[in-house]
């Protein structure tokens, strides 16, 4: 029975999550605003100083930075996954995790663009990658994998603010209801008027649709368009034709690991319980589980690639990272991407929210390194022996990295005080 | 004159829409409010698929050729060959096409949206009316 009184509970529920913010909640906002902060001042000291305070130099030119790039674009996925796929195939569980898991897209996007401007040595000039008629009639190179990145990570932050927005427009407009003084007013603006009248219902629902079915291809072409930045050079390990689908398949790792690790604590922390369920979690445990086993499966289908293929070059280099410098973070990535999440064909185990939320803690952490890994590698150990080197990430590059954490959960701690962190309208047709 | 009902729950509400409906009330006299979305009314009133898919569908097509035009007009426009390959090179000039597809329809969708759903009400952003939590049928034309 869908009552007027669970509805009312479940708006009162929700939106607990507004209230005055707790000192732990405070503490923990001061402590991200920190790095993130630190961060600023380490990048304000690379601009001053210049790249030569990181630690690349030949042969690596590619680092920490383009590591967190590709790392939390990958996060960003499975927002839209769970947002816009699992809305196409009617997955009713998505109504738990698709508000928060489509504000973590956005963050890690905006987290995402920030890397290749701070990898930039002149990052006043950034806007040269945009098309625009300049002075000098000159337009950027369509030929080229980072002018595709530019139009595929836009689009993709666009298409994903306005899916976000929209879904929310009925929620604001209930805590336009709910709440009073300036806030009821602010929100009030922001619902534009939304009043649930059958006639704005009925578009709603067709652009939800259509929003949904633009977003889905993007799931897939966003990171195999970042696999390309890669792929289309002529590096041993890079040049392989697996690099799309095996990045869409990492990335969707990293960021389901990344919804479990922010949904596990704020379900905890507002109360949430009665509206994410255990079966919730162990359902999003089983798109983990699926995609740890497709990044495994590559795994394997790039080393067979490798040797089948009897390439000098590319034997030797994954020969070099399963058994050289790197190969510690290797084995790491081994252990963390692939066997840890095998435990989870355990259904007692797939239910136990704190092992969960340690998996994707770990998940979270190969996802890291299997960049690292592919990014540094391939540069370090490339064609000729006279060029091959090694690099070690500076404390700046180190610092940087530890601030895009921060930023991004201030983003979401902050997220988390200003919208609903539940699609209220969605859950009443559950109720 | 308007006549207003509001239930608690949907399945009065349902009950009620369809006796209206048999009853000879026109669906044009009818404004409905619902807390959530629901399918079954749009059924009911047996309305048309609307105007919205023509959004997507422009959108769409304006922002690949868009993309395309771009892509070929810039590269025409400074002859200039980078590693080998042709000046106009469709392949990755299709994925710049691609992208502003995606992008151009879904801006177009949104905005279309914005028009038929009639919002932002400027008029009464501040006070909008209540967004609540009963079903609502206000019959115009009916003695309250």
């Amino acid at each position: 029975m869908k009552s007027l009184a669970a509805r009312e509970k479940l708006e009162q529920d929700v939106l607990k999550g507004l209230r005055r913010p707790g000192k732990w909640y405070l503490l923990g906002l001061a402590c991200c605003a920190l790095l993130f902060l630190g961060a600023l001042g380490l990048w304000g000291y690379q601009l001053s100083r210049g790249l030569g305070v990181t630690g690349l130099m030949h042969p690596v030119g590619w680092g920490v930075y383009i590591t967190n790039f590709v790392f939390w674009v990958g996060i960003a996925h499975s927002g839209t996954l769970i947002s816009a796929v699992l809305f196409l195939f009617r997955a009713r569980f998505r109504s738990s995790f698709n508000r928060a898991a489509e504000a973590m897209t956005i963050f890690a996007l905006m987290v995402a663009g920030l890397f290749p401007l701070i990898h930039l040595g002149r990052v006043w000039i950034f806007y040269y990658l945009f098309p625009y008629p300049s002075q000098r009639t000159l337009w950027p190179n369509f030929r080229s994998p980072l002018v595709w990145d530019v139009f595929a990570i836009s689009t993709y932050m666009i298409v994903s603010l306005v899916f976000f927005y929209l879904g929310t427009l009925p929620d604001l407009a209930i805590a336009r209801r709910r709440l009073s003084g300036i806030r009821a007013r602010i929100y009030s603006v922001l619902s534009l008027g939304w009043t649930g009248s059958h006639g704005q219902w009925k578009q709603y629902g067709r652009l939800y649709l259509f929003l949904a079915a633009f977003a889905t291809p993007l799931v897939a072409s966003v990171h195999s368009i970042v696999s390309w930045d890669f792929a289309v050079s002529i590096l041993p390990g890079w040049h392989t034709t697996i690099f799309a689908p095996y990045f869409v398949a990492g990335a969707i790792l990293s960021g389901t690991a990344m919804v479990i690790i922010l949904v596990v604590p704020l379900r905890r922390a507002l109360q949430l319980q009665p509206y994410i369920s255990i079966d919730h979690f162990e359902a999003i445990a089983k798109i983990l589980l699926l995609t740890s086993l497709i990044v495994s499966y590559a795994y394997l289908v790039e080393y067979g690639l490798a040797f089948y293929g009897h390439n000098q070059f590319e034997m030797e280099l994954f020969r070099y990272r399963a058994l050289g410098h790197y190969r510690a973070l290797f084995w790491l990535m081994i252990v963390c991407n692939s066997l840890v999440p095998l435990t989870l064909f355990i259904r007692r185990l797939r239910r136990n929210l704190a092992y969960l939320f340690a998996v994707s803690l770990l998940v979270t952490l190969g996802m890291w390194v299997e960049r690292f890994v592919l990014i540094v590698t391939s540069l370090a150990h490339d064609f000729d022996p006279y060029a091959w080197g090694t690099y070690t990430p500076s404390w700046v590059e180190i610092g940087i990295t530890c601030g895009s954490f921060g930023l991004f959960f201030m983003l979401f701690l902050i997220f988390v005080k200003t919208v609903p962190v539940l699609s209220m309208s969605e859950l009443k047709e559950r109720l | 004159m308007a006549r207003t009902y509001r239930y608690a729950e949907q399945e009065e509400f349902m009950d009620k829409l369809r006796e209206l409906l048999q009853s000879g009330v026109g669906k044009e006299q009818l404004q409905l409010y619902t807390p959530y979305h629901l399918p079954e009314v749009e059924q009911l009133l047996a309305l048309p698929p609307g105007r919205l898919r023509l959004f997507p569908l422009i959108g769409g097509l304006g922002g690949f050729f868009g993309g395309l035009a771009l892509t070929v007009y810039t590269a025409l426009s400074w002859p200039l060959i980078t590693g080998g390959k042709p000046i106009v090179s469709l392949p990755p000039f299709l994925i710049i096409a691609y992208l502003l597809t995606i992008l151009f329809g879904s801006l177009a969708s949104f905005a279309g949206f914005l028009l038929l759903a009639r919002l932002p009400e400027l008029d009464n952003l501040l006070d909008p009316g209540e967004f609540s939590n009963y079903f609502i049928i206000v019959v115009a034309g009916e003695r309250p």
